[in-house]
């Protein structure tokens, strides 16, 4: 991309890349969710499936987020969940316990999540790779067990009541419908905003950051600054999620927002979709999510142990992320793009980040500071 | 909640000394391959259901069931870095994602063999010894034994060949290799050693409690802050954090709130980052 282009330039379809141009069809088949879902099912079915695409749309938006932080300036959290559960916790606690409207609730929970953003982004100054990352894991770990240890407030292992939902509707047909246009809106304002910030000279500076730190600070720039810019709009973007998904489809329990497998699960989501893109974090998000689900909906049993499928999805997808994890370490968008470029014959720009994927830039970092950690003399 | 001080004390003694048999396999898996192994609670959760089936389902008495809990996890953990992780280790977010998900994979796996009730393993000795106000022998027993597991580690990493060699590893695998230490046959030690801790561990701690499928999950959670407290690498520091954080947490469990249960040692661990990362007794290997 020339740095000449203007807003307009980018906007026009017919200048748009194939890739973009795809993925601008792609929500717009997504937007008419609920027609042809209807024309595909009947009988409750095509509801069915319009809630299984609001969760998979909100798996996509947790697994932004992550990507803003871990997947640009390759600060890994293996404990996004706490963004999550906080933006969800306080904005139902403002509604439940202080009667304030969900719409504002969810603008406090989201600055509540920006505020413990800002609260893991500090130490991130401090410690480096797997440090950061052992950190991040214990975060959610804590706060659930304060959750469970002031049950009175927080309600514990079983999470708070239902809040009121963001928009009133009456009847389970209606309400589908609309949550999932207001997790599509939420998606989509998540998806801009990261797009915007990642794709502009803050972003360059983000993934310089994964790449060298110390170059980042020989050019003149704070990585500091930057880094905690990262936590914060990661936090704030995941604590939007959560909060909009306590007050649509979701409940504030730890199982849904808090517990490790849900932190595991944004990482897994984004790396597979393809870490440091954005746009691989969101198809990532949407592709797993709808993957569980399917799976938990299989009825046929296993020939010889006699154990529903349905009851192995668990355990399935931990194997299936096993095996994609190890042959496709890149992500699925960025194998596409790269096999989509070179079917098509594409232009080929040089490569900005030397060729490697971010996941092994990041773990170039990671080896040094773990030599420097045990003292070795490898490096 | 008015515990006698001096059970309370002996509880800790016993349980820190499991918590050090576990964090010793993690901490020697950082220390001499550099990748964290967060697959070391499902060696837990193996061993102690490799002892239930052998002992109680198989019915080959408790000893068989503790030489299986010893196996069973070491080969487990021996295949996890055949099979897996030396293809990825150079790249520590794999690692620690895939062990990851290999420990929920394998706790999915027990919640479908075994169930979600929790079993109970038979005491590897039965009856009283009487110092105090009387002590189960089984408990002495489980203290004693891990006792003579860590002091038998801490002799072959000091003084035989192999130990040393891992030792060296630990410090520069370039220097290693330079002498002709094979450092994957190293690594594969380090695995197998830890798998074997581990899953003892888990006998142990089924023994004195019981077994589940979630059972791995707290031992490892501890690991993490005693192996940082420790000083990543260090089987001292682990030893030594073991007892720190083991009586930390039983003394909050005991007399503050018992839904406490990991957090202050979680909140040590946070602390000990920001504070002195390198933990008590740090690079102990290069000096």
């Amino acid at each position: 991309m020339s740095t000449s282009e203007t807003i307009r330039d980018l906007l026009d379809p017919r200048e748009l890349p194939l890739r973009h141009r795809l993925g601008v069809v792609a929500l717009g088949i997504l937007a008419l969710a609920p027609l042809w879902s209807r024309l595909l099912y009947a009988g409750g079915q095509d509801l069915l499936l319009l809630r299984t695409l609001t969760a998979a749309l909100f798996l996509g938006m947790f697994a932004m987020s992550w990507d803003a932080v871990s997947g640009y300036t390759g600060q890994i959290s293996f404990g996004h969940a706490v963004f999550f559960g906080v933006g969800g916790y306080s904005s139902a606690l403002l509604n439940l316990g202080y009667g304030i409207p969900p719409g504002f609730a969810i603008v406090g929970g989201t600055v509540f999540a920006g505020l413990a953003g800002l609260v893991i982004g500090v130490p991130s100054l401090r410690l480096e790779g797997p440090y950061l990352s052992l950190v991040t894991l214990v975060a959610p770990i804590i706060l659930l067990r304060v959750f469970v240890f002031r049950s009175d407030v927080f309600g514990g292992e079983l999470g708070l009541p239902s809040p009121d939902p963001l928009v009133p509707t009456s009847g389970f047909e209606q309400a589908t419908i609309v949550f999932f246009y207001v997790a599509f809106f939420t998606f989509l304002v998540i998806l801009g905003v990261l797009l915007a910030v990642t794709r502009s000279d803050t972003g360059s500076v983000f993934t310089a950051i994964r790449e060298d730190e110390d170059a980042v600070s020989a050019a003149g720039l704070n990585p500091a600054k930057f880094k905690i810019f990262a936590f914060l709009l990661s936090a704030t973007t995941g604590g939007l999620a959560g909060a909009v998904f306590v007050h649509t489809i979701g409940k504030p329990t730890p199982s849904e927002l808090l517990v490790t497998t849900v932190s595991i699960e944004v990482i897994i989501a984004a790396v597979l979709g393809g870490m440091g893109t954005i746009v691989g974090a969101a198809v990532g998000g949407i592709f797993l999510s709808l993957f569980r689900s399917y799976l938990s909906d299989v009825t046929a049993t296993i020939p010889i142990v006699g154990i529903p499928i349905g009851h192995l999805d668990l355990l399935l997808f931990a194997v299936g992320t096993l095996l994609l994890l190890f042959y496709l370490p890149g992500g699925m968008v960025r194998w596409a793009v790269v096999a989509g470029k070179r079917r098509l014959a594409d232009r080929k720009p040089a490569a900005t980040d030397g060729g490697q994927t971010p996941i092994r830039q990041v773990a170039a970092t990671w080896r040094r500071s773990i030599a420097r950690l045990r003292g070795a003399d490898d490096e | 909640m008015a515990l006698p001080l001096g059970g309370v004390v002996v509880n800790a003694l016993m349980i820190s000394a499991l918590y050090a048999l576990v964090a010793i396999g993690f901490t020697l898996i950082f220390g001499v391959g550099g990748v964290l192994n967060l697959a070391h609670g499902a060696s837990i959760t193996i061993g102690a259901f490799a002892a239930y089936y052998v002992s109680s389902v198989f019915g080959l008495g408790i000893w068989a069931g503790a030489l299986a809990a010893l196996v069973v996890p070491a080969l487990f953990s021996a295949a996890m870095y055949l099979g897996m992780i030396q293809y990825v280790e150079d790249n520590p977010i794999t690692v620690m994602i895939l062990t990851l998900v290999t420990f929920i994979a394998v706790e999915e796996v027990v919640k479908i063999v075994a169930g979600t009730q929790a079993v109970a393993i038979q005491s590897l000795l039965t009856g009283q010894v009487a110092i105090g106000n009387g002590l189960e022998a089984n408990r002495l027993l489980v203290f004693a034994l891990s006792w003579v597991l860590i002091g038998l580690l801490f002799a072959v990493v000091n003084y035989t060949r192999t130990g040393k060699a891992i030792l060296a590893t630990s410090m520069s695998s370039k220097g290693a290799a330079l002498v002709g230490i094979e450092s994957d046959r190293m690594y594969l030690y380090t695995w197998i050693l830890a798998g074997a801790f581990a899953g003892i561990a888990g006998l142990f701690l089924a023994s004195l409690q019981t077994a589940n499928w979630s059972m791995g999950r707290t031992p490892l959670v501890l690991s993490f802050s005693i192996v940082v407290l420790g000083g990543i690498g260090s089987i001292r520091g682990s030893v030594v954090g073991a007892y720190i954080i083991g009586f930390l947490e039983t003394l909050t469990t005991s007399y503050v709130d018992s839904s406490l249960t990991g957090l202050a040692s979680l909140v040590v661990l946070v602390l000990i980052l920001l504070v002195k990362p390198e933990g008590l007794f740090g690079r102990e290997f290069t000096e």
